[in-house]
């Protein structure tokens, strides 16, 4: 079972519990999991339907722009950061592609 | 001192000449300010001289009327941005606020804010019309610090900003923190309450520059088909072209950047600020469009580093460190996002701490928008965290790199984000560091110290594309879309010779532009040389597979019995049959046509940076000048692709942070202007101001990546402004808490004349 850290502004939703451990095979059933167990976690994470572009998730450690469907493994680790910042190592990636014009 | 073994390597761990190098050495590089284009007119940018002002009008008809003038830009002019934050991969931008910051709408932030431009025949020209321009300003309160920008009372930069809180709003009523977030674990006071040494101090850090060498220059066609051509000075093209298709929303089809060599740029040519400026002058005026800054301009006007409070205690019991507490406040400048979220995780990295708590805030001031500066948001936080532990192990009679040792992160050890490392090296780099002839040596003299530090950077992965295609005479032509600054044309082409078994001298690379090469990330996080390189492996093994496939036609086998060793092709079931990589490249047109390896990846593996730095310092009480006598850089890379370009980063991290210890800071006045915006005022360490940087490279590979690559640019500035405090303490026997150090900063407080 997947296994969520907590962050720590995130804990009163989950009545002080720094780690969870939910049923899930994507990220995206994994929040919601957790949700479902702290209700609030999953928007406070995610909008639009991706990761709140201010937090980066890590999965087993690795930190990466990772879609809702990103594949979470039996014995994952979960872990919700704030991004990086700063532009430290920044990919400008625009979401929307508009038509040509102008 | 390595963990690896070298002996099966022919190219990694050699010191080649650099493919780029005769060209740059003999002038015939190409940087953004050599274009020259037929028709070229020239940009110049009007400048808010307030730090904080509405703007009420700007009229600009007298400047359209000089003659040479063929096009005058306000912000009026640019595309309304969306109200959105979009996705950086490691970081984040609102769109409304990235165009706001290249020509500012209703409000200038900060004195050198962007606020109109005009293209011109001559530079002098566009100079001229910009004095004609009107601005009507209703000049507000700025605000400056850091400190001053979290009161209540505060002048707001925005009136309807409220502090986010991992993803909520925190606060009901508007304020310039424009978030807060909080690492938290075990029982602090417990930890506290039981140790046998206890250290809290306050930290500031000024806010400081990249210092780059070439201004920021862009030179922008738009074409009579619509489409945008960009020739600019970039760490990321790619990322040049997005922002510009967001500011002007356009396709990014429509745009072509063409990323000229760069002189450097340390985090700060990641932002865009003159691209689409020259686009639309360029629109207006039916010309091509050059804007080159001025060194005043790239002070005032582009991304510096965070001014940063940090306020740290912590507690040691039985020798090791066994709580954390931290409150870190970073200026983002003009508009959110500071390098604090970097900071806070990097902060205890090199430790393992049962008990912590850390609060990172992030504050816009009426300064620059920060950008990254080379481990963003790092330094300060090391500097206050490494000052605290010297003074722990001082306070329980430990030796400063045995206290480290004993506390440090290993395999395992968890950071405050819940994350625990693969295999690391800081331990190695402590060892490294205590059994140096450096650290070995007496220091002896008056008002002489030795100091130590370690400190952490997490490096990157991300989006990387070469292309590899073999040339009949068997030399390889490597296409890659990632900015060279620190040589990796070089170090990507030797990851290809290696896993080609051909000579380095062999492979052709070449730095494109956006339109002739798949999709690659920024020069940064240090990741070039780890990402990029494991796309050049992965193109070398798709050219091997393909060789393999040929020499089985050739030899009427089958693949599996085609071994590749060296650089030749062999059959396993007849040992007559074997081709060299240059004879079966030779062999192209008559066994299938041109053999071509690519790789596109998101790579994943980045292995995390440790060093340890050891400096020894005099300091002359009479004057304040700080001399640095010796400085020892340790530093765990992974492998060493090529060990010259690894030093090289090395001490250059040194030097920036030697700079930041002791001289660097925006000097700003009471009203808000920068009052060093030279390098005659802001004073930059040059080679006579520091010694020989020694580097002693530690070799723990990343078993993240074929080589064992880990980044290597960012760590080595990290350490210095903490090992150069803890230097002159011991040489003073003052503990100083405020960057820079600088001679009056000494002279003041040792002689008590401080205010």
């Amino acid at each position: 079972m997947p296994t969520v850290w907590v962050p720590s502004l995130l804990r009163p939703l989950c009545g002080g519990a720094t780690t969870l451990q939910v049923e899930g095979q994507t990220l995206g059933e994994v929040l919601r999991a957790a949700d479902a167990r702290c209700p609030g976690f999953f928007e406070r994470v995610v909008q639009d339907g991706a990761v709140r572009p201010e937090l980066a998730v890590a999965i087993n450690g690795q930190a990466e722009n990772y879609p809702l469907h990103e594949p979470v493994g039996d014995s994952a680790e979960v872990a919700i950061l704030p991004a990086i910042g700063g532009g430290g190592f920044s990919n400008f990636e625009p979401r929307e592609r508009r038509p040509a014009g102008g | 001192m390595t963990t690896i073994d070298r002996t099966g390597y022919k190219v990694i761990g050699t010191r080649p000449v650099r493919p780029d190098g005769v060209e740059k050495v003999t002038g015939k590089a190409q940087y953004g300010a050599d274009i020259r284009l037929p028709g070229l007119i020239h940009g110049r940018i009007l400048r808010s001289p307030h730090a904080h002002a509405r703007i009420l009008s700007i009229d600009t008809s007298e400047a359209e009327t000089i003659p040479g003038v063929m096009g005058v830009l306000t912000a009026k002019e640019l595309p309304a941005a969306d109200d959105a934050i979009q996705d950086l991969g490691e970081g984040a931008v609102n769109l409304r606020e990235l165009s706001d910051n290249v020509l500012a709408l209703e409000k200038v932030l900060y004195r050198g804010h962007a606020v109109a431009a005009v293209a011109a025949t001559s530079p002098h020209i566009a100079e001229e019309a910009l004095k004609k321009i009107r601005v009507e300003y209703e000049p507000l309160p700025a605000v400056l610090d850091v400190r001053d920008a979290m009161r209540d009372d505060a002048p707001l930069l925005k009136e309807d900003r409220y502090t986010k809180s991992m993803g909520a709003e925190k606060t009901d009523r508007p304020s310039n923190i424009a978030s807060h977030n909080q690492f938290h674990a075990g029982d602090l006071e417990k930890a506290f309450a039981e140790a046998d040494a206890v250290v809290e101090r306050e930290f500031t850090t000024k806010m400081v520059h990249q210092g780059y060498i070439e201004p920021q220059t862009s030179t922008a066609s738009w074409n009579a088909d619509g489409t945008i051509t960009i020739w600019t000075s970039t760490q990321g093209a790619f990322v040049v072209r997005a922002q510009v298709a967001e500011v002007l929303r356009r396709p990014v089809s429509s745009i072509r950047v063409i990323p000229m060599e760069i002189g450097g740029g340390f985090g700060g040519k990641i932002p865009i600020y003159l691209d689409p400026i020259a686009a639309l002058l360029s629109k207006k005026s039916g010309r091509p469009v050059k804007i080159t800054m001025s060194r005043t301009e790239v002070f005032e006007a582009t991304g510096p580093t965070s001014g940063t409070y940090i306020k740290m205690k912590m507690a040691a019991k039985d020798g090791v460190i066994t709580a954390a507490e931290a409150t870190m406040a970073y200026e983002a400048g003009a508009y959110p996002g500071s390098a604090v979220g970097a900071g806070s995780m990097t902060m205890l990295a090199p430790y393992n701490i049962e008990n912590f708590k850390i609060d990172a805030y992030d504050v816009v001031v009426n300064k620059p928008k920060t950008s990254a500066y080379r481990a963003p948001g790092a330094p300060a936080a090391a500097f206050a965290c490494e000052s605290v532990i010297d003074e722990l192990a001082k306070k329980v009679n430990a030796d400063p790199l045995e206290f480290r040792l004993k506390s440090s992160s290993r395999e395992g050890t968890r950071m405050v984000n819940g994350i625990a490392f693969p295999r690391i090296g800081h331990e190695e780099c402590v060892e490294a560091a205590l059994n140096h002839p450096h650290y070995r040596a007496p220091i002896e003299g008056p008002n002489r110290g030795r100091g130590v530090a370690s400190g952490y950077w997490f490096n990157g992965g991300m989006q990387s594309s070469v292309v590899a295609a073999v040339n009949p005479d068997g030399t390889v032509n490597l296409i890659e879309g990632s900015t060279d600054i620190g040589g990796t044309r070089a170090s990507l082409a030797m990851q290809l010779a290696e896993t080609l078994g051909i000579p380095y001298e062999d492979i052709r690379p070449s730095v494109v532009d956006t339109d002739s090469i798949g999709h690659n990330d920024v020069t940064g996080g240090s990741r070039t040389t780890f990402a990029s390189g494991m796309a050049a492996y992965e193109s070398g093994m798709d050219i091997r597979r393909q060789m393999a496939a040929r020499a089985a036609k050739l030899w009427n086998c089958t693949e599996d019995e085609v071994v590749y060793e060296n650089g030749t092709l062999r059959c396993t079931k007849d040992s007559t049959k074997e081709l060299t990589f240059k004879e079966l490249a030779a062999q192209q047109p008559r066994t299938g046509g041109p053999i071509a390896g690519k790789a596109s990846l998101v790579a994943r593996g980045a292995g995390g940076a440790f060093a340890t730095h050891i400096v020894d310092v005099e300091v002359d009480v009479d004057t304040g000048k700080v001399t640095v006598l010796r400085y020892t850089a340790v530093q765990d890379v992974g492998t060493a692709i090529h060990p010259a370009y690894v030093e090289g980063q090395m001490q250059g991290g040194v030097v920036q942070g030697i700079g930041w210890a002791l001289n660097e800071e925006y000097y700003y006045l009471e009203d808000g202007r920068l009052a060093n915006s030279s390098f005659l005022d802001y004073r930059m360490p040059t080679s006579l101001d520091v010694p020989n940087i020694d580097t002693v490279i530690v070799e723990v590979p990343n078993p993240g990546h074929p080589y064992g690559v880990r980044g290597v640019g960012e760590v080595p500035i990290v350490p210095p402004l903490a090992a150069m405090a803890n230097a002159i303490a011991e040489a003073t026997g003052h503990r100083f808490t405020d960057l820079p150090i600088s001679p009056r900063r000494i002279v003041e407080t040792l002689h008590g004349l401080e205010e």
